[in-house]
């Protein structure tokens, strides 16, 4: 390197950003940092301004994730990187937003939320190109587009098929491991009952709270409601045994949420968490011991990874440590890596990150923390 | 259609072969770098003895590896004539008055500017202030030649800009008070020559201006030579109403209504001479010719890396602390180990089918100043050894021998829109925590190509402490992730060669405005900027032992966010807010440490 060069003309080698959000208040120190659980942290996703939500093959040698990049599509289309070569090929149609795909145990069949069927979809695409073009890009644009369904393909984004056919955004699927069955979120409650006045107005400010946990069958079939509160349910996966399903809800008025676990009837529901802040996007580690989730229990938009046993009886451990929102935790099948989404690189939207995930060292840490004093 | 499937057949495969770590590679490029960090090749100064074994070392490596000369060299090892030194040849200066005659001969009285030509001149003399001229798009007027004709004459002008200036105006002139624009300011406006001297209300005040290290050519056209305060006086002793401390002090305050003017009665006869050493410098290239290169559109990609480096550390750009000036400036990380990794590219790039034709470049003169890398595309006849329009793209490795925690600093991803999809597939199977940068204007070779329009991309590890001092030695390399960095420079580099149409470029335009130099920023503050994090501010990799920065307390880690008031963003800030503060005037730095703020009082000195 030469630093002649360097001073005059040169070494514009930065680009803005946010310095952290956590608090200064040293006051609690951290018991353990981020290398204690996580090693060789690299970032897999480079292309488009955002991705997130990677989820493995069984065989761990793919992992199916959201981005965009899709040229003239402001929203996340679905893509199958192979893991050896870091290529990535599109599954999704192209057009029209889709979201949380799942890859099929057995089949590789992937399935993912989509509304490329709804004939608006262009212009939808076309509304928001134009509104970020005028600066006006919403913060957190996830708008629970009743036109989203749920789609299944294969690799390679043939043999497209509709699974779910009821008004209302049906998503967030996920496979159960012998591949028969699926567990996925619907709004479909706001439109297939006469809704109360309350209810309606309900309906305009927070749509997500009718999202209820259902399951069905892998061809579409069978389609059963597991949950029945009030507030946001969704994001559920099965346990790696398959006995259980965790997922994650909010409370009535959307602020706060929390982990939990149910059998796959639906009985048994169970709290794991109780931060008193948005705990989500849970999903085992295959041993069964623990659970990974997100939370912003440090402030409202520092989200952080955290672990808890799975009866949930210890203290939560804190596993990322790093500025920026860290969340969407999800373990390779051999529970060797954990990949999740990140803005630790300062960019303007997440992309994925994996790191080697120490599973021993979790134990470790779990088997110290805290007894917690449950409320029931 | 047939082929192609069967080209991506192969393609998967070599890829899936480039993903699992070569055997045996760590171990080469521990010897690769202890061979090059040898005593014997004395830091690799370009134009030495060890820089021609360096290069003799590389052909041979890259004869072993099969890989061929450029189409038309017989040669791997390519020359490049450069300027390697400047002295001064015996400048002199003489007045002629109705009275008297002097003449100024010895170097503490008359010296020659670097960059001059040779030549005599005679004529009269215009005082033009500064000698300062600011361009239209700056929005702020200045000009020092406003009312003066200089035509014919001999300028004399002070170094550096108004001293009493607010903080802003400074900002502004500092970046247009370099000598060779100044000069170049005279030379426009029709004058013969460009005198200047220090004010005796500036810095090195009456002191020559050093011959710096400058590998300029003769032939710009531009005469010029510094004087020293007691010849100025007396020059000064014809002007009548005015001694050059009082006309300085009248232009201090950066008042624009005050002119420079004509000192009468007497005529100047510059007689510059300066002594260039040419010398000459090898650049290595070897070719791994590719399946299908008539079949691209840009038939070339190169993967390069500079493998000189600062020899005794003679020419100016060395850090070395007392103890250690005067020996060997190693160089394993800057850049043994790029020079090493490009090997170990090389070598897996052999078994890798690709189509366009793999160029592997070592350069010399990179820490000169970009001189082989420069030559090589300029040519010596402004003739480039390899045409830039067939060329696809431009990948550099440039100090990657010291990664920390897996983190990879990818660089000049702006110049390319096809970058992040590269880095993302060529990253997944090596894993790098990548930092990314969009700036193309580094310090290094990518930017000699970036300038002719190729796509570039530069791979860093980051600075160090050891960084230009003799303690940049082989046994801190971090061999194993240099081999991983080998390994993703090769996947860059095949994925570069196959792709069907070449990458786009883009031109991102500077954040600097030219017309400063090195000789403007006089304050020494000891701090070492990190170049490989992205954060609001300047962050710190360290800081000089004994210098005003640890004086003042700060400490790798610290992020810079105020300096004398100024509000530091990114390192251009900062260099700003440095050109503009007073030597030995405490200024206060606003500093972030773990999350909280600070701040400090720190005492700038001279930079010599
Ligand atoms: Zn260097």
């Amino acid at each position: 390197m030469n630093p002649v060069i360097s001073r005059p003309l040169c070494g514009l080698l930065f680009t803005l950003l946010v310095i952290g959000l956590v608090p200064a208040s040293a006051a609690e120190e951290p018991a353990y940092e981020e290398s204690d659980f996580l090693n060789r942290v690299r970032r897999l996703t480079f292309e488009g301004r955002r991705a997130g939500e990677g989820y493995f093959s069984p065989d761990g040698n793919q992992l199916v994730f959201q981005s965009e990049r899709y040229e003239g599509n402001p929203f996340f289309q679905i893509y199958l990187m192979d893991m050896m070569t870091g290529e990535s090929r599109l599954v999704s149609p192209g057009p029209g937003k889709t979201t949380c795909a799942f890859i099929r145990p057995g089949a590789g069949d992937i399935l993912f939320g989509s509304t490329h069927h709804d004939p608006e979809s262009e212009a939808l695409q076309r509304a928001e190109l134009e509104a970020r073009a005028a600066g006006e890009e919403k913060r957190y644009s996830w708008d629970y587009d009743p036109e989203m369904e749920i789609w299944v393909a294969a690799g390679d984004g043939s043999g497209l098929t509709r699974l779910t056919d009821v008004r209302g955004y049906d998503a967030e699927g996920s496979y159960s491991p012998d591949g028969e069955w699926i567990v996925f979120s619907s709004m479909r409650d706001a439109y297939n009952r006469e809704l109360t006045e309350e209810e309606i107005k309900i309906l305009e400010v927070n749509p997500a709270y009718f999202a209820e946990i259902y399951l069905m069958r892998a061809d579409g079939t069978d389609q059963r409601r597991l949950t029945d509160a009030p507030g946001y349910d969704g994001g559920p996966f099965f346990s790696t045994d398959g006995s259980k399903i965790v997922w994650r809800r909010f409370d009535e008025e959307g602020l706060t949420a929390d982990v939990w676990t149910m059998n796959v009837d639906g009985t048994d529901q169970y709290r794991v968490t109780d931060f008193g802040a948005m705990s989500w996007a849970p999903y085992e580690h295959p041993s069964g011991e623990y659970i990974f989730f997100a939370s912003n229990k440090l402030g409202f938009s520092n989200f952080e990874v955290y672990i808890v046993d799975a009866a949930g009886l210890k203290e939560p451990v804190q596993v990322t440590y790093t500025d920026g929102f860290d969340g969407l935790p999800v373990p390779s099948p051999d529970g060797s890596k954990l990949v999740w989404t990140s803005t630790r690189h300062q960019g303007e939207g997440g992309q994925l990150y994996m790191g080697d995930w120490n599973h021993e060292a979790a134990l470790e840490a779990l088997e110290r923390s805290p007894q917690r004093e449950r409320p029931e | 259609m047939k082929e192609r499937v069967n080209l991506r057949a192969i393609c998967a495969l070599a890829v899936l072969l480039a993903a699992t770590p070569a055997i045996g590679a760590t171990g080469s490029l521990e010897s690769y770098v202890t061979y090059l960090t040898s005593d014997e090749l004395e830091g690799r100064l370009t134009g030495s003895g060890g820089e021609r074994m360096a290069a003799d070392f590389i052909a041979g490596q890259l004869g072993e590896l099969g890989a061929e000369p450029l189409p038309g060299q017989e040669e791997f090892k390519i020359p490049f004539e450069f300027t390697a030194g400047t002295n001064d040849g015996g400048t002199t200066l003489a007045l002629k008055a109705a009275e008297v005659e002097r003449e100024w001969s010895s170097v503490d009285s008359v010296q020659a500017l670097s960059f001059s030509d040779n030549a005599s001149v005679t004529g009269g003399v215009v005082f033009a202030g500064y000698g300062l001229v600011l361009p239209e798009s700056q929005d702020f007027f200045y000009d020092s030649y406003t009312g003066l004709d200089v035509e014919g004459k001999i300028v004399l002008a002070l170094r550096y800009f108004p001293e009493d200036m607010d903080q802003e105006s400074r900002s502004k002139l500092a970046r247009y008070s370099g000598l060779r624009y100044k000069a170049l300011q005279a030379r426009e406006r029709g004058a013969k020559a460009l005198l200047v001297v220090a004010g005796p209300r500036s810095p090195n005040a009456g002191e020559i201006v050093p011959m710096t290290f400058d590998t300029a050519v003769s032939g710009s056209g531009i005469i010029a030579a510094s004087i020293s305060g007691a010849v100025a006086d007396q020059l000064f002793e014809h002007v009548a109403d005015k001694t050059l401390e009082q006309a300085q002090a009248s232009l201090d305050d950066g008042n624009p209504h005050v002119t420079g003017f004509e000192i009468p009665g007497f005529e100047l006869t510059l007689d510059v001479k300066v002594e260039r050493e040419r010398r000459t410098g090898y650049n290595v290239v070897g070719m791994l010719a590719g399946t299908d290169p008539g079949g691209s559109d840009k038939p070339y990609v190169l993967l390069g890396a500079h493998y000189d480096h600062l020899g005794r550390g003679k020419n100016g750009n060395s850090l070395a602390r007392a103890e250690e000036v005067g020996g060997i400036h190693y160089g394993a990380d800057d850049n043994a180990s790029g020079t090493a990794a490009l090997l170990e590219a090389g070598a897996r790039l052999v078994g890798m089918e690709h189509k366009r034709n793999v160029v592997l470049a070592f350069w010399s003169g990179e820490e000169l100043g970009l001189l082989g890398s420069s030559a090589f595309l300029n040519g010596p006849d402004d003739e480039a050894l390899l045409a830039v329009d067939t060329t696809a793209g431009y990948v550099n490795m440039d100090m990657v021998g010291r990664m920390k925690d897996n983190r990879l600093t990818v660089q000049a991803i702006g110049s390319s829109s096809v970058w992040p999809r590269l880095i993302e597939q060529s990253n997944v199977p090596v894993g790098f925590d990548i930092q990314t940068m969009e700036d193309p204007y580094l310090p290094t070779d990518s930017t000699a190509f970036n300038t002719a329009s190729v796509p570039t991309l530069n791979l860093f590890t980051g600075s160090h402490e050891d960084y230009h001092r003799p303690s940049d030695t082989a046994e801190k390399i971090n061999y194993e992730d240099l081999a991983r960095v080998a390994q993703f420079g090769a996947l860059v580099t095949y994925r570069l060669a196959n792709m069907d149409q070449a990458p786009d470029f883009v031109n991102v335009t500077p954040k600097r405005q030219e017309g400063g130099s090195r000789d403007t920023l006089r304050a020494f503050t000891g701090t070492i900027p990190d170049y490989t994090t992205e954060v609001e501010g300047l962050r710190l990799s360290g800081v000089i032992e004994g210098g005003p920065a640890a004086e003042a307390g700060l400490q790798e880690g610290d992020i810079i966010v105020g300096f004398a008031g100024q509000e530091i963003t990114n390192i251009y800030d900062y260099t700003y807010a440095l050109e503009v503060v007073k030597i030995g005037e405490p200024v206060a730095v606003v500093f972030m440490r773990e999350g909280e703020r600070h701040e400090v009082t720190m005492t700038p000195t001279a930079r010599d």
